[in-house]
């Protein structure tokens, strides 16, 4: 199987102990690599991380011990799922609990016993390869769970309980180690429950490499073909919880909760221990044990919360093509309604002689842009555009928000630094932590001559001089809804007949086009530069917009506005 | 996004490297519960070796801010590299945290 390929790093002070375990490794079909001690053992995982699928480690060496590396493996996301067989000859109970804790994967005692040392490597091969695909899995595209309220799951197979798992996870916040938990508890209501494999029949199985041939099987009998296995799931306002119900006859679950001393050194069983380590708030059995009811809380502080809607969006991934539902369409139109109408550009035009103009695209469905404009009196008219972080749904949602926020901002409307105060602080009381808009504001005060504007971390507003000449603004500011109490800095720039003002978001700097390259600041000045005296939105950008690659990485919004 | 924490002198660090995206944002809040879980007062996050944050990034490190304040822990970033260093200029973020410079 695919012990045949592994590679695996065997860590000990002792040459006897490496060679007795390479050699029994190598018989196998494994590659060995080997390391004296601790720092050794680092320097060739930190050189070649993707190089190793298996350590096996000894706990007392000089200079860097089994301890000290497994914690560095564990902080390098690089290395932290290899699986790690921690070996020792000192079985004390608390220090295996450390290591176990610390995230070894099994615990070896020497003097090494040939076969469990050969089974349990190939099972921890094996189990990590499975993770790998979970959350490979995970990454794939659908939308409907995400709708689930609540809902009744049966199924019968192993393969059926790891499609179920993903689609759940992926529904949920903290979905990579919710489906580990899941399909941990699938398992055990097939193999356990339904199919009545015992727990010391499912160590012999997997000594004798048998397990697999064996679920198989008893899953071809009238018995295995009939039982089901039942999941429940509801979601409410403080928590996800998962009912899971098998058709076995119960088995002695206490015991199984934590992860023992003693089952450290057995080659399997921890499965349920994991689970509810990693993945769920709560878990509890029935009497008999053949259900088991588990949940997730929705944390207590808005910033968990935030995190927990962000994950749902990017579970979503509204963009993909084929899955985009009618709702999707229809807050699609809805949010293109947010957007000036064209009849108001002309009542513009005609009253004060501006020409605005606008490209507005998004890179998925729904997009976390927006712009607008905001009629003060005869001479002064509010521009602004903004753009949430993130972009999909929960962006698009907040664009929503943002659109209502700033009609109620319209009293300071002539007043930018107060204008992105106000809303800043209305927006701070409803995001979560974590998520913020950057937005431009200014008015163009005809009277006075001037675009006098504030900034929230936007590219910086351009201004091409009929000459051709660029000048350019200042976008830096305190991004909006981060603390209710912020000031923001009126700056200006003076404004003659026939300038051209020009306001991005920083979808125009960022997209790469087909190369990979991005136009960057300097290419917008570029490309304003080059404009001619009846530059519009779309004829500024046309040069980008026909290198840029689609689908667009980040929201793209760019405002012209043409002074007479 | 890679990241590996490092035990120094005065607090445990974050070593960011490679790019950071809208789609780290699992792996930037497992970093983050790693790293509060010293329980050390100050921590850092270096970013020398990040060559590129988009905005969603800003919106990560400030979830890290705001989980360090309840936490009373503080944070430093340092040495981001020109590209980010813009980013968080742009943002004002030198209100909101030590910024130590290349």
């Amino acid at each position: 199987m695919c012990a045949a390929l592994a590679r695996a790093l065997v860590v000990d002070d002792e040459r006897m102990n490496r060679e007795v375990i390479v050699a029994n490794l190598r018989a196998a079909g494994f590659e060995t690599v080997t390391a004296e001690d601790g720092l050794q053992a680092w320097e060739i995982l930190d050189a070649h991380p993707g190089a190793f699928d298996v350590i096996l480690l000894d706990r007392r060496m000089p200079r860097m011990d089994g301890m000290e590396l497994l914690r560095k493996l564990k902080d390098d996301s690089r290395l932290d799922h290899i699986p790690v067989i921690m070996q020792t000859a000192y079985a004390d109970p608390e220090d295996v609990t450390a290591g176990i804790k610390a995230g070894a994967y099994y615990y070896l005692a020497k003097p090494l016993d040939r076969r469990l040392l050969l089974s349990v490597t190939e099972a921890a091969i094996a189990d990590h390869q499975r993770r790998q695909r979970l959350l490979d899995d995970l990454d794939k595209r659908t939308t409907a769970m995400l709708l689930l309220d609540s809902g009744t799951f049966r199924f019968r197979t192993l393969d059926e309980g790891h499609t179920l798992a993903v689609a759940l996870a992926r529904a949920c916040p903290q979905a990579r180690h919710l489906v580990a938990g899941l399909s941990e508890l699938f398992t055990n209501a097939v193999e356990h429950g339904n199919l009545g494999i015992g727990y010391d029949e499912k160590a012999q199985l997997l000594e004798n490499r048998r397990w697999r041939q064996e679920v198989e099987a008893r899953l071809d009998t009238p018995q295995g073909r009939a039982r089901l296995v039942e999941v429940e799931v509801t979601r409410q306002t403080e928590r996800i919880c998962f009912v899971i119900r098998d058709q076995g006859d119960g088995f002695d679950w206490r015991g199984f909760g934590q992860i023992s001393p003693e089952r450290a050194f057995a080659p399997h069983g921890r499965g349920i221990a994991l689970a509810r380590n990693l993945a769920f708030d709560h878990m509890e059995y029935n009497d008999i044990g053949n259900q088991v009811t588990a949940w997730i809380d929705m944390a207590d502080t808005s910033a968990d919360r935030g995190q927990a809607v962000c994950a749902i969006a990017s579970s979503l991934k509204v963009d993909a093509p084929p899955l985009v539902s009618e709702e999707i369409q229809l807050a699609r139109a809805m949010q293109l309604e947010l957007l000036p109408p064209q009849k108001s550009l002309d009542d513009l035009l005609r009253r004060s002689g501006l020409l605005l103009s606008a490209h507005f695209e998004t890179s998925s469905s729904l997009g976390g842009d927006l712009w607008g404009m905001q009629v003060v009196d005869q001479y002064r008219t509010g521009l602004w555009v903004a753009d949430f972080s993130g972009h999909g749904l929960v962006a698009a949602l907040n664009v929503f928000r943002l659109h209502a926020l700033v009609a109620q901002c319209a009293p300071v409307a002539d007043m930018p630094a107060a204008f992105l105060a106000e809303l800043s602080r209305r927006l701070s009381e409803l995001l979560p932590v974590g998520q913020y808009a950057t937005m431009i504001y200014g008015v163009v005060d005809q009277s006075a001559g001037l675009f006098r504007y504030a900034a929230a971390a936007m590219p910086p507003p351009l201004l091409r001089r009929t000459d051709g000449r660029v000048e350019k603004g200042d976008g830096a500011g305190l991004p909006l809804g981060l603390s209710a109490r912020v000031a923001y800095a009126e700056r200006q720039m003076a404004l003659s007949p026939g300038d051209l003002l020009f306001l991005s978001s920083d979808g125009l700097a960022d997209n790469p086009d087909g190369d990979g390259n991005k136009l960057g600041n300097g290419g917008i000045k570029t490309l304003i530069e080059a404009s001619g005296q009846e530059a519009t939105a779309n004829s500024v950008l046309a040069p980008f917009l026909a290198r840029v690659a689609r689908p667009l990485r980040d929201d793209l919004t760019a405002v012209c506005c043409r002074l007479p | 996004m890679k990241y590996r924490i490092v035990d120094e002198e005065n607090g445990p660090t974050l070593v960011l490297s490679d790019q950071l995206l809208f789609d780290h944002r699992d792996l930037f809040d497992t970093a983050i519960d790693k790293l509060l879980a010293r329980k050390q007062p100050k921590v850092a996050v270096d970013m020398a070796g990040l060559s590129y944050m988009d905005s969603a990034g800003l919106g990560m490190l400030l979830t890290l801010r705001d989980r360090a304040d309840r936490a009373n822990v503080t944070v430093t970033l340092r040495k981001p590299s020109p590209e980010v260093a813009e980013l968080l200029d742009l943002a004002c973020f030198d209100s909101l945290f030590t910024i130590e410079r290349a």
